[in-house]
Parts: structure tokens; C-alpha cells; sequence
């Protein structure tokens, strides 16, 4: 039986009713006579506390609630993908065909469009044997995305009585029946499940293939692993949003999942109106085809702000157990685990660090719980992944407050967005010195084998002098760059040319924004090489004002922006060029 | 609005700080409008806070002195706080609470609108690309603004963000096409005479009759500081998604407005988060910048130029952090610059735009502004560090590429930051500007630009 | 004398050659001052220009200062006069509601007054006021209310009824002045219209 209650009381987003006995904790319920949105958060007796997730302007004492007797849940099939849903899976087109420009309160949709026709192709025939997860049969959700419909994660199994031919089948058409112990259940394409509970699977494995992004300080120095887990935790102006935005457009993953979690409305209609007019670099096809947005943006019901992370990282187990590897970014956690402290505050818990609550640690370990590169449950075999990417807005940039500390402790990618080098114009601001990736080890075999065997060695070369640079830099700041010897000179040019021509990325330029791996690694190869070429040249008595002079220097510098992927040949002839350079400044004794 | 009124409750159980707690109440709603009425039978205005169990804790904007236990009485009015809009707004002078300021009759309302809006659908955003030329080079050339963005201006105490945000509304509202436009103008709890230098500003453009003036002056009661933005920004929101106008919002000082923010949290007693400041800051102060904007199939825009100054001129202080996380970049005032007299003193190092990309290039400005703006941001940050090495070693330590760099800061501040109040430039003299800086370089220090536009505008000795 | 005459000779030649000198001098002094002349012609022209376009800003400026606040002056003007005349239509009607007949309709008018103001209250138990002249109405459509009592004091308004609970906690004025107070912003709008001032 559905509770029945009253409201008694009402604080912003947080009410109270009574009568609520029956209610089940985070069960969703109607709140008031608009029939908003809410969820059953504590209950004491028979008064329920619950989170409204729309505005609660308005509403009364004694208005009714009702129980809808199910927890707060997804609606999983094909029509997903190219949507923008609020936090609570509501698709914004369909609410502002209801409510106009503005988000209207009480209004029902559904999550996809369930008369629209999918060409089914059934993979299975009457006797199969199936279990949770297995796949029925494929329809085409999109030209990117081929969606598996798969039997329910919490289906017990059974034998197939019935599956439907090929053909067009709209969302509610019963395409297969399964039987078991003389009970049979009918399956339809779609099927729900709750945001808050991890979809199963068989078993989980290490992650050992980088997420290739196209950006170069994050793919050659701190990688990311399929199935891993970063944060970039950035002041504002530090260039966090078009980080995760470069990491959303480029990245080889099949579906990517975007949450405006808190954020600037305008950055999600960005996403909507740049990514169908973006090619995805390996398909051609629009990048939209693999987008899903979860947009609550940070003047939306803060309610719904705290379910969108749930509800997002649910779409994106749905996609993984199709065998996809899908990316997840999370634009910010801070302001989920806002909306964490404000609930909180209304329900008078006992507050730790600056308020937040003390269950924030576990929160954040159980969403980061929630990536990883996975064999899904049921036949066929399949192997898909989930990548985390969060976000962080540290309140002035200080990486000691607890959203970032705790993040800290429960990812392996981390990139500190530095607001110095923001000012001066580094972007991606990402610091080489405070950053660190956990899955370099890992994902080095992959270079190995697909790009070249000295990527990791020269990866540490080209490291290695940006952490004498930081050294050197000290003395600078004392004595001036004159006070040192040529050859820690040298590294000071070097490092200089590592910073623009590698590590610097203008993802406003249509060639630089996404560069392929063969590129990143001639690139890096060139530096180290134009670096071990210098020490040589001046211990052969070269002057540092003839290497600084070379003409190959500014060719290196812009070749990020002036060499496409497809043509290397320019990349090498740099190389070649340089190494006459370099020949001819240290006159005719050249030993080999 | 419906003419059924509300009941008034005698039972008054609290006053604390600007809250008033009523007993016995049963037919009150979440923020509904409130209207308090002293024992000498003067009215006040107030909203509802938390309502249940037979209490409603009210927040009164002008505050709870005179207030007593016995004999004040709270009428909950049935609807929520709403302003009255019609064209005939512009023009007129508003107190911070929406009423008439200037002698006249209230407004006759074509409609009556819920003062805090409503979320836009981020799917029926136009996203902001038109570019406003507002005369004033740092920030035509490089911290572009456009319509229907936020941005804005971070200054301390005594700089003259006033000046710049009354040269913006001046210059910006003069320039361009034949569209109509207004300026909305709110003083929160601002010195007199800062409202005053704003209006004789207008005036003097003539731009007084497309305006409308909100004005909580310093000595105005402090809690209506909470309402001021929201009225604004209601009427500057119909103003341009009514009437099709491009509104220019102008909220001075959005400091003051967040204190008053924080004076209720505190009387409510609520777990504080950083300085004092309540745990929903950011959510609260979302609401008021993200009204900003262009939505599809509406001509207008809302473009908001808030100014806060920041405690000590520290950036990281919440308000200002909290707020640049929510806008679309900032204008940030530098001390240094102030001080050797340098206007507009801005440090643009730590200001941003970031709608800029979108809306310069070809077809806006030039096609060269984006790629010459970052080489320039580049070499005035070198420029930053060499005067910084200076300090230390002196100029003979320098390099002779770190003097040209000097040289540069140099040009940058005297010729391109430095304008007169008054003085209006064209993009393409401001882009000429930037030239000159950077052709104070060789060539090959200059990375951050294409050959074809250093081949068709480097300036050669 | 010869001595003189060369003496006159050499002075002719100085003379002439300083004549020369001099008359050079003046040539090209009087070329200098011409092309001086010439150069600052535009540069004159320029300042004068200068001068007219700085005075013609101003101008510029003071007109549309002018402008602008004469349009807003008389702007102004018009609205305190549709005020005038609203507040004139205003007075009548409530000359006209003061005086009406208390007969008939009237009676239902208050029954309905009653009936909203002690659902609104959610008690029949309330003391009513009302003005002398609505007294016996309210009197006998009291009857229906058990626990209803009017007060013996009056209060001064149009008509209708102010309801108190008996505990003093509540009060619901509804009163025909609290009634079109409410309802003034609606009908201000509607008289504007008649006059033809619409938005």
C-alpha cells in the first residue's frame, strides 16, 4: 500500500509530512497539489522526510504526499543517447514543450520517446537459455551506438518462450518472454533500475588501456586508464569547464555522459549547440550520436542536483554492459556535495568539516566505486568500461578543503588546475609538478605496442627537465637567468619549448584542439631529441645564442597548430632540419 | 493577482534579528509575501522563510526595529512577492523593494511578476554571441563581452568601478544597431552619491529614459538588499524577453548583498560555511546571475555587469570566488594600477571572458583578435615576470629580450590600458593598439600567431 | 680717392654681397613661413575642426540630455495626469458604493462576506465589525453562524465585514475597502485602457 500523508512542515527544499508509516526510505513520492517531484530521505515515526526536487515555492501544510511505492529510478532502452536530461532523467525538450522557456514545476514525461519504432534484431531464439544481462537483440539507437537489449540485471533467468522476428517495434511491445519454474515474465526494450544501487557484473579487471583524449599534457604526461578514475580540481578561470569539455569531445569512448551538476546553464547549451556540428576524429560521425547531458544546473531545485550524479553514472553502467567503453564527466562534485551539506543542514545532522556531512567520504567513494573496466553479466561475452571524471571548485582554489581531499583519496588521476598559469595564459592550466597519474605503469605497454617502444623513456626525458626547470626557476628568482652555466641554460630553453609547443594546447584552434598519438609522440620525440642534441653541441663548444637563433626553434614551437595528423612527413623533416641546424652552428666536427 | 486577501495572525512568538516568529498559524505557504503591521499601524513588508507545526518564521526586509511581541500583527498575503511591470518602467526611480522612488504613481501593470523567476531550461538557451563594443579597449580587446552574459567587475574599496560600469552602460548602450535597449540600474546598500554619479551619467547620455533605477542606498534598511537584485532583474528580464529589448543589468554592490544574506543565516542559527557565510551562498547567488541571458525564439537579452567589491581585495574571499564560479568570467581591478592612477585600472591577468571565443573572429570583429589578444596576455605575463626579475637584479641583469618585454608592459599599460572616461574606441583601433605591442617583439617571440596575420599586420621598425 | 673708391668698391661689394645675403635670406624665409604657413594650414584645419567637433559633442551631448529629459518630463507629466483622473473615477465609485442601497442584493453581498471570511478563519467562532449603516444586514445574516457575534463598536468603513476570532489571534478584513485596495492595481489598469493609455 502507497503512503498517504500531509505536509507539516516545509524549509526551502526539504518538507516534512506525516501519516507517512508506510513510506519506504528513498522511495519517491508526490509532494503537495502540483504533484512535485520528492524522496523519502529519514523517516522518525510516521514523519518522513523528504527532498523535493523542484521548487517547493508556494506549498502549504496539509497539502497531501503521496508514496509512488518504487525508489528513485532510470528508464533504461534505446533513446537515450543526443538527449539533455534534468537530474532526475526529465528530458528539457519535453519540459519546455510543457512549460515554455522556463523549467515548469509537477510536470510528467518520459525519459524516451516510447512510440518511436526501433528496427529489432533478436540474437537469441525460443529454447535459448538466458540469465540477467544476456542480450536479446540489437536495434540502431543512433548512427554511432548499436543498443544491446539485455534482459534486466535483477531478471532470475530462465529459458526463451518467445522472441519476436525482426522487425519495427516501438518501446512497449513485448519482444521476448522467458519462462521459469512455470512463471513466465514478459521483457520489453527498456527496463528500469534505481539510480542509487550499482548495476552487477561478472567480474572487473585492471585497467591497462589509456583513454586516449587528444590532449597532450594529459595522454603523454598524466594518462588515464578506460575503467579509471581523475579529478580536476581547479579555482574558477582555471579553464576546468573547457578541460572537461576537450576530455567529452575527443575522447575514444563509445557513449560519453556529461553531468552539469551545479554549473553555468549557458556551458550545457554550449554542448548543444557546439557537439552536433563536432566530428568524432575516428567515425566522422556527429559527436552528439554519442552524448548523453544530465544538465541541473546551479539555479535548478538543489535537490535534484544531488540525484543527477546517481542518475547519470547509471545511464552509463546501462551503456557498459553493452560491451561500450563509456565516459562519465561530472562538472562539479563540489556542487553535489553542496547540495549534500544544504540537506543536510536542513535535517539538522551534526556537521564535520566546514559543515559537510560526515557520510561526504563514503558518498564520494561510492560514486568513484562505480568506474571501472568490467565482463558484463550474460551471454554474449562482453567487455566495457566506465571512466569517472570529476570535477572539483575548491572554495579559493585551496586544495586542503574536504571536497578535494576526499576526492584525493578514491582517484588515481589527478590534474591540479594552477590559476598561475591560467593568469599567464597556460592553458590546459593543468601543473606538471602537482599533478600525477597512477595508471602511467599500466598503460605504458599499450604505447609500447601501438606508437613506440621509447615513448615511456622519453616521457620521463621530457619530464625529467621540467622538474630540473623548477629547480633552476628558484635561482632565477634570486640571481637572474645570467647567473647560471650554459648547460642549465639549455634546460631552461628546453623546458620553455616543452610548455608551448607541448604542453600548451588552444583548443579554440581547429588543428591543435585534438591531437592524434602518433602526433604527441613525434612531438615529444623532437623536443627530447632537439634537448640531448643541445647538450651535445655545447659541449662541442656551441654557443647558447646560436641554438636559441636557429630558425627550427619557432617551426618546433608552432607545430602543434601547423602540422595535421596526417601529415607526420612535415613532423620528420622538422627533425631532419633541426639536426642541420644544429650541424652547421657547431661548425664540422660533428662526432657521431 | 486574485483579490482574496489574507488572514492577519496577532501571535507573535519571536523577534530575533530581521525574523519574526509567528504562532498558530495554519494557512501560510513557503515564501509567501507577508505584510507586518506595527502597533502604531505602520506596514511593513516580509516573506516566508519555514512554515509547519503552526509557526512561520518570517523574514521582514526593512527590518524588525519598533517591532514589538503584543500588537504586531502578520497578514499572509496569498501569493508570492511580485513586481509590477509595464513599459512604462523606464524611466522611473524604484526603491530596493520595487516601490516608487520618484514622487510619480506606482507603474499601471500590464503584468505582475514573481520576483525570483524561474529557472531558464538550459535547452531554450540561445547561447551569447553577439559581441558589445563598449568603447573601452582592455575590454573590447581583451575581455570581450557579449549579449547575454554575466561578467562581472571585481574591485576594492575606493577604486573606480563605477567609472567603468558607468562608461560600459554609457558607450555600450550609444554604439551599435538600430535595436532597442535599456539599462537597469540597482543600488544595494551603495553610498548616495555612487547612485547618484550612475543617474547623472545616463542623464548626461541621454539614456535616462531607457533606464530604470532601483536604489537601496547605504542607510536604506539592510534585509531589502535581499530583494533589490530580484526586482531588477524581473523587470529587466521582461523588459527583454517581453518587449525584445537588450537589457543592461548593473548590480552595485553585490558584497553588501551577500552580508545581508548572511544576517539572516546567522539569525536562523544555521551551520555556517566558510566566513560566516551560509552553506548555500553559491546556490543563492546562482539564482540571481544565471538570470542572465538569451533564450531561442525571443528577440532581447539580459546582460549583467554585477560589481562586488572584494573584503581586503582578497580574490579567494567566498563572495567573490563563489561568484566567479557562477559568471561567465571576471574584470578584476588591480591596487597597483589604481594607485600610479592608471584608468581603467584593470588587471588583466586575472580577468576573463569567457564567452570571448565566440564572439570575436571573422564576421564579429577580425579574424586575427583572438590569436593577437593571447599573444598579448602572453607577452604582458613575461613583461609581469622580467619587472619582477628587475626588482632583484636590476636592469642589467636582464637579457636584451627581457628588456623588450619591459618595453612591452610599458606600451600595454600607458597606450592600450589607459583611456579617458569618455573616450570611445573603435575595435579596429584597439586591435591596432594590440599590434603595436606585440610588433615591439621580434618575430620569433611571437608563437601564438599565424604567419598570414603577422605577415598582414606586424608593425616593422 | 682711389683708395676711396676702392674702399667704396669693396663696401658696393659687401653691400650687394650681404644684399644678396640678405635678400636670399628673406626669399627663403619667406618660403619657410609659406611652406610654415602651408604645413599648418591642415594642422590649423584640424584644430578647428577639433574645436567644432569638441563643441558639437557637446552639443551632441547637451541636446540629448535635453531631449532625453524633456521626453521624460513630459512622459511624467502624462502619468501624473492619468493618475489624476483614475483617483477622480476612484472617488466616484466609492461615492457611489457608500451610497448604495442596502436592500437585496446587498444583503447577499454580505452572507457571501461572511461565509469566505469563516471558511478563511476556519471557525464560526468570531466577533464581526462593521459600519453603522451595514449593522442590521449583518445582524440577521448572522444567524446562521453559531458562536458569531457582531460587536458592538463600529468601525469606519464602505460596507462589508472585518472578522476576529474570539481568541484575537486571527483577524480577516473584509471590508469593501480591503477589497478594492486589493483590487486597485486591476482596475487602475482597466480605467488607464479607457483612456487610451495601454502599454
Amino acid at each position: 500500500m502507497a503512503a498517504e500523508g500531509r505536509i507539516v512542515w516545509i524549509s526551502g527544499p526539504a518538507v516534512k509530512a506525516d501519516g507517512m508509516s508506510e513510506a519506504k526510505m528513498y522511495e519517491t513520492v508526490t509532494v503537495g497539489n502540483d504533484k512535485l517531484v520528492g524522496e523519502v530521505i529519514r523517516l522518525t515515526g510516521d514523519v518522513a522526510f523528504i527532498q523535493v526536487y523542484e521548487s517547493t515555492a508556494g506549498l502549504k501544510p496539509g497539502e497531501p504526499v503521496v508514496g509512488t511505492g518504487n525508489p528513485l529510478s532510470v528508464l533504461l532502452g534505446p533513446g537515450i543517447i543526443g538527449q539533455i536530461y534534468d537530474g532526475i532523467q526529465r528530458p528539457l525538450k519535453e519540459l519546455s514543450k510543457a512549460s515554455g522557456s522556463y523549467i515548469g514545476r509537477g510536470i510528467t514525461t518520459t525519459p524516451v520517446d516510447m512510440a518511436k519504432k526501433y528496427h529489432f534484431v533478436p540474437t537469441v531464439s525460443n529454447g535459448d537459455e538466458v540469465s540477467a544481462g544476456s542480450v536479446l537483440g540489437t536495434v540502431q539507437e543512433s548512427e554511432l551506438i548499436e543498443n544491446s537489449i539485455m534482459v534486466p540485471p535483477d531478471h532470475k533467468g530462465g529459458k526463451i518462450t518467445k522472441i519476436v522476428s525482426e522487425g519495427d517495434y516501438d518501446l512497449e511491445t513485448e519482444v521476448a518472454t522467458t519462462e521459469k519454474d512455470g512463471q513466465s515474465i514478459p521483457l520489453k526494450m527498456y527496463h528500469k533500475w534505481p539510480v542509487r544501487k550499482p548495476r552487477p557484473f561478472l567480474k572487473r579487471y585492471d585497467p591497462t588501456v589509456p583513454l586516449l583524449t587528444g590532449q597532450r599534457v594529459i595522454d603523454t604526461f598524466f594518462p588515464i586508464a578506460k575503467g579509471g578514475t581523475g579529478s580536476i580540481p581547479g579555482a574558477f578561470g582555471t579553464g576546468k569547464t573547457v578541460t572537461l569539455h576537450q576530455i567529452a569531445k575527443w575522447a575514444d569512448s563509445q557513449v560519453v555522459v556529461y553531468i552539469g551538476c551545479g554549473e553555468r546553464g549557458n556551458e550545457m547549451t554550449e554542448v548543444l549547440v557546439e557537439f552536433p556540428h563536432l566530428k568524432d576524429p575516428r567515425s566522422g560521425k556527429p559527436l552528439m550520436d554519442r552524448t548523453v547531458l544530465v544538465a541541473n544546473t546551479s539555479n535548478m531545485p538543489v535537490a535534484a542536483r544531488e540525484a543527477s550524479i546517481y542518475t547519470g553514472v547509471t545511464i552509463a553502467e546501462y551503456y557498459r554492459d553493452m560491451g561500450k567503453d563509456v565516459v562519465l564527466v561530472a562538472d562539479s562534485t563540489s556542487r553535489w556535495a553542496e547540495s549534500l551539506r544544504e540537506m543536510s543542514g536542513r535535517l539538522e545532522e551534526m556537521p564535520a568539516e566546514e559543515g559537510y556531512p560526515s557520510y561526504l567520504a563514503s558518498r564520494l567513494a561510492e560514486f568513484y566505486e562505480r568506474a571501472g573496466r568490467v565482463r558484463a553479466s550474460g551471454s554474449p561475452d562482453r567487455d566495457g568500461s566506465v571512466t569517472l571524471v570529476g570535477a572539483v571548485s575548491p572554495s579559493g582554489g585551496d586544495f586542503t578543503e574536504p571536497v578535494t581531499t576526499h576526492t584525493m583519496r578514491f582517484i588515481k588521476t589527478f590534474w591540479a588546475l594552477d590559476a598561475k598559469l591560467a593568469y599567464s595564459r597556460h592553458y590546459p592550466s593543468i601543473n606538471w609538478m602537482n599533478s600525477y597519474s597512477g595508471y602511467l605503469a599500466d598503460i605504458a605497454k599499450w604505447w609500447g605496442e601501438n606508437i613506440s617502444d621509447d615513448w615511456l623513456s622519453l616521457r620521463s626525458d621530457a619530464y625529467g627537465v621540467l622538474q630540473r626547470e623548477d629547480t633552476l626557476k628558484e635561482i632565477v628568482r634570486l640571481l637572474g637567468p645570467e647567473a647560471l652555466p650554459d648547460e642549465e641554460k639549455l634546460i631552461l630553453e628546453v623546458a620553455r619549448m616543452v610548455k608551448i609547443g607541448l604542453l600548451q594546447q588552444n583548443s579554440f584552434d581547429d588543428v591543435d584542439t585534438y591531437c592524434s598519438p602518433e602526433k604527441q609522440y613525434k612531438l615529444l620525440k623532437l623536443l627530447v631529441d632537439f634537448y640531448k642534441r643541445g647538450q651535445q653541441s655545447l659541449k662541442e663548444g656551441a654557443a647558447l645564442a646560436d641554438i636559441r637563433a636557429m630558425s627550427v626553434v619557432g617551426s618546433m614551437l608552432k607545430a602543434r597548430m601547423d602540422v595535421k595528423d596526417d601529415e607526420m612527413a612535415k613532423l620528420d623533416q622538422l627533425d631532419v632540419d633541426m639536426q642541420e641546424q644544429f650541424k652547421s652552428i657547431t661548425g664540422v666536427k660533428v662526432r657521431n | 493577482m486574485s483579490a482574496e486577501g489574507g488572514v492577519q495572525y496577532s501571535k507573535i512568538a519571536e523577534i530575533k534579528g530581521p525574523l519574526v516568529v509567528v504562532d498558530d498559524v495554519s494557512n501560510a505557504a513557503f515564501d509567501e509575501l507577508v505584510e507586518i503591521e506595527t502597533k502604531e499601524g505602520e506596514r511593513r513588508l516580509g516573506k516566508v522563510l519555514e512554515v509547519g507545526n503552526g509557526k512561520a518564521i518570517v523574514q521582514v526586509f526593512e527590518g524588525t526595529t519598533g517591532l514589538s511581541i503584543s500588537g504586531t500583527k502578520a497578514k499572509f498575503v496569498g501569493k508570492l512577492m511580485e513586481m509590477p511591470v509595464s513599459k512604462e518602467v523606464l524611466g522611473r526611480v524604484f526603491d530596493g523593494l520595487g516601490r516608487p522612488k520618484d514622487g510619480l504613481p506606482d507603474p499601471i501593470a500590464d503584468k505582475f511578476i514573481d520576483i525570483n523567476g524561474e529557472p531558464m531550461n538550459p535547452e531554450q538557451r540561445e547561447y551569447p554571441k553577439d559581441f558589445i563594443q563598449t568603447g573601452i579597449s582592455v575590454i573590447d580587446g581583451m575581455i570581450t563581452l557579449v549579449r547575454g552574459q554575466k561578467l562581472p567587475i571585481f574591485s576594492g574599496s575606493g577604486m573606480s568601478h563605477n567609472l567603468v560600469a558607468a562608461q560600459i552602460a554609457r558607450q555600450a548602450s550609444v554604439v551599435g544597431t538600430q535595436d532597442d535597449f535599456a539599462v537597469v540600474f540597482a543600488a544595494i546598500g551603495v553610498q548616495y552619491s555612487e547612485a547618484e554619479y550612475f543617474r547623472r551619467s545616463l542623464e548626461e547620455s541621454g539614456a535616462l529614459k531607457r533606464s530604470v533605477l532601483f536604489l537601496n542606498t547605504a542607510d536604506d534598511p539592510a534585509i531589502e538588499r535581499i530583494i533589490t537584485p530580484r526586482v531588477a532583474l524581473t523587470v529587466a528580464e521582461y523588459l527583454a524577453f517581453e518587449l525584445g529589448m537588450h537589457v543592461l543589468v548593473i548590480l552595485t554592490d553585490m558584497t553588501n548583498y551577500a552580508e545581508a544574506l548572511r544576517e539572516i543565516s546567522a539569525a536562523r542559527e544555521e551551520v555556517p560555511g566558510r566566513k560566516g557565510y551560509p552553506g548555500y551562498l553559491y546556490t543563492d547567488l546562482s539564482t540571481i546571475y544565471e538570470r542572465a541571458g538569451k533564450l531561442n525564439g525571443r528577440k532581447g537579452s539580459v546582460t549583467q555587469v554585477p560589481i562586488l567589491s572584494m573584503p581586503s581585495d582578497d580574490i579567494t574571499h567566498p563572495i567573490p570566488d563563489l561568484t566567479g564560479y557562477i559568471t561567465e568570467g571576471q574584470v578584476v581591478l588591480g591596487r597597483d594600477l589604481f594607485r600610479q592612477g592608471v584608468y581603467p585600472p584593470v588587471n588583466i591577468l586575472m580577468s576573463l571572458s569567457r564567452l570571448m571565443k565566440d564572439g570575436i573572429g571573422e564576421g564579429s570583429t577580425r579574424a586575427d583578435h583572438g590569436e593577437i589578444s593571447n599573444q598579448v596576455y602572453d607577452a604582458y605575463s613575461r613583461a609581469q615576470e622580467v619587472r619582477a626579475l628587475a626588482g632583484i637584479v636590476g636592469k642589467a641583469g636582464l637579457t636584451e629580450i627581457d628588456l623588450k618585454y619591459m618595453d612591452v608592459g610599458d606600451v600595454f599599460e600607458k597606450e592600450f590600458l589607459t583611456q579617458a572616461t569618455d573616450e570611445n574606441r573603435t575595435i579596429e583601433e584597439t586591435l591596432t593598439i594590440l599590434w603595436k605591442i606585440v610588433s615591439k617583439l621580434p618575430k620569433n617571440e611571437i608563437t601564438k600567431i599565424k604567419d598570414k596575420f603577422i605577415d598582414q599586420y606586424y608593425q616593422e621598425k | 680717392m682711389v683708395s676711396n673708391s676702392s674702399l667704396e668698391q669693396a663696401i658696393d661689394k659687401i653691400l650687394e654681397k650681404t644684399e644678396k645675403e640678405i635678400l636670399s635670406d628673406l626669399e627663403n624665409s619667406a618660403s619657410t613661413s609659406k611652406k610654415t604657413l602651408d604645413d599648418s594650414l591642415p594642422i590649423l584645419e584640424q584644430e578647428y575642426d577639433q574645436i567644432i567637433s569638441n563643441g558639437k559633442k557637446e552639443a551632441d551631448k547637451i541636446e540629448k540630455q535635453i531631449t532625453g529629459s524633456s521626453d521624460l518630463e513630459a512622459r511624467n507629466k502624462q502619468l501624473t495626469t492619468v493618475e489624476e483622473s483614475i483617483d477622480k473615477v476612484f472617488t466616484k465609485a466609492l461615492d457611489e458604493i457608500a451610497n448604495t442601497d442596502r436592500s437585496g442584493d446587498y444583503s447577499n453581498l454580505i452572507k457571501s462576506l461572511l461565509e469566505e471570511s469563516t471558511k478563511t478563519l476556519g471557525t464560526t467562532d468570531v466577533i464581526v465589525f462593521t459600519n453603522s449603516k451595514d449593522r442590521d444586514t449583518v445582524q440577521s445574516a448572522l444567524s446562521q453562524y453559531s458562536g458569531a457575534e457582531l460587536s458592538s463598536e463600529t468601525i469606519e468603513c464602505l460596507g462589508g465585514v472585518k472578522v476576529k476570532s474570539k481568541d484575537g489571534a486571527m483577524t480577516f478584513d473584509n471590508t469593501l475597502d480591503a477589497k478594492i485596495e486589493r483590487l486597485k492595481p486591476l482596475i487602475r489598469k482597466d480605467i488607464a485602457t479607457q483612456f487610451g493609455v495601454s502599454n
